[in-house]
Parts: C-alpha cells; sequence; structure tokens
C-alpha cells in the first residue's frame, strides 16, 4: 500500500480525475472531501464488506428453500401477483 | 444461447435478454452478465442467474411487496427496474432482504447495477417476517 503524508488543506490527485483532500483533522478523527466523477463509487470499505458477506449469503440461498418461503409469502402477500412488476 | 446453472439446469437464453453489470455484483466484481429468470415454483422471487459462472445465482424480489414506497424513497428512475437481493435461510421464516443495497436494472439500455444507499435507514437484513424474526432473535 502506498503511504503518503499530508496535512490540513492538502490534497491527492488519484488519476486524472479523483481528488482526495483533508478537510479537518481533530480529535483522532480525519474528514476526507472527495471529488470524483459520477460513475466512481465512493464507500465507506465498512459498508462495502458488509454488502459482500450479504451477497455471498445471497448467492447460496437454494431454489427448494426459496419455493418454500415462496409458499409462506404467497399468504403473506396475496396480492403479490397484482403488486408485482414484470421485469 | 445455452448455458447450465447448478439450481436450473440447462436452459437457453435470448442474446437480447441478458442484462450487463458493468461492475458485477459486489463481491463478484467479475460476474457481468446476467439473465432474470422467473421461476414458476420459487414466484414471487425472481433470479439473477450468472452465464458466466455456473454456480451463480441471487434470489431477488420486488421490494414494493414490502414496502410499497422502497422505489420513491431512494429516488429510482421510472424507466429501470428496482429489486432487492434475498437471503434466504434453511429456516426460511428467518429469511431477510437487504433494503441498503438494491439492484436497479435499466429497461432502455438493460444495464444493471447493485447500489448502496448512503443511509442507516435502510436495513441491510430486512426480516420477511418480521414477529418471527423477533422472537428469534429475543
Amino acid at each position: 500500500m502506498l503511504v503518503l503524508s499530508r496535512k490540513l488543506d492538502e490534497s491527492i490527485m488519484i488519476g486524472d480525475s479523483v481528488v482526495v483532500k483533508i478537510v479537518s483533522i481533530q480529535e483522532g478523527q480525519v474528514k476526507i472531501g472527495i471529488e470524483a466523477p459520477k460513475d466512481v463509487r465512493i464507500l465507506r470499505r465498512e459498508i462495502y464488506d458488509e454488502v459482500n458477506i450479504s451477497n455471498v449469503k445471497a448467492a447460496k440461498g437454494s431454489k427448494d428453500a426459496a419455493t418454500k418461503l415462496a409458499k409462506m409469502l404467497q399468504k403473506q402477500f396475496p396480492n403479490a401477483e397484482r403488486n408485482a412488476q414484470k421485469p | 444461447m445455452k448455458w447450465k446453472n447448478h439450481q436450473f439446469g440447462e436452459f437457453e437464453f435470448d442474446d437480447d435478454h441478458v442484462l450487463t453489470f458493468p461492475e458485477g455484483i459486489i463481491g463478484f466484481e467479475e460476474c457481468r452478465r446476467f439473465v432474470l429468470v422467473n421461476d414458476e415454483d420459487s414466484r414471487p422471487f425472481h433470479w439473477l442467474v450468472s452465464v458466466e459462472e455456473e454456480g451463480l445465482s441471487f434470489p431477488l424480489i420486488d421490494p414494493r411487496l414490502l414496502i410499497p414506497e422502497y422505489a420513491k424513497e431512494f429516488g429510482a428512475k421510472e424507466d429501470s427496474t428496482v429489486l432487492v437481493v434475498a437471503t434466504i435461510r434453511e429456516d426460511v421464516e428467518r429469511s431477510t432482504v437487504n433494503l441498503r443495497s438494491p439492484v436497479v436494472i435499466s429497461n432502455v439500455l438493460r444495464t444493471g447495477k447493485q447500489v448502496i444507499i448512503d443511509s442507516d435507514s435502510f436495513a441491510m437484513e430486512y426480516p420477511l417476517f418480521p414477529s418471527t424474526h423477533q422472537s428469534v432473535k429475543g
């Protein structure tokens, strides 16, 4: 990992279009400002990790369990057919 | 095209029906091409089935079944389809859906993206059966 030291109000460029700036440093917390094109996903790492874990679990979902669950859901949401989107 | 999936066996799909996820699904970034399979037996679930990796599929569900205003709340465009990823557990009553990172499909471009909503008000593990889930937990 590349490690750079920066002071308050200094910034780092990543590629041509991403600028990361140190906005404030206070009591063990650093505020960071980021300028990036709209299509660049910017996330807190822990959120990404949580979604990742959630997706890994979801990918294990079996069709058989889903079928069982579907029967219960059809009872709980009898209007499912009417409301459901047709993708 | 012909494809085989570990859950759905062999099936054929039309190239026009392929959904391209330029960034993949979070944690599965290498898989970009999927088809949406509507399986009669497991309705109202839809299945996002990879056509690059035989063992990969995600059960999705229309969030409006659970929260009628969901798509509006997070500001989805009108020409898009919003589905949420379901985590179906063997103990099915404890199954949850991920409201925090829905799959948004552009109906026009046939592209998809898993977005992450930057707000704690959307649960990552929203129970499909709230009362049961709480009693199991507590």
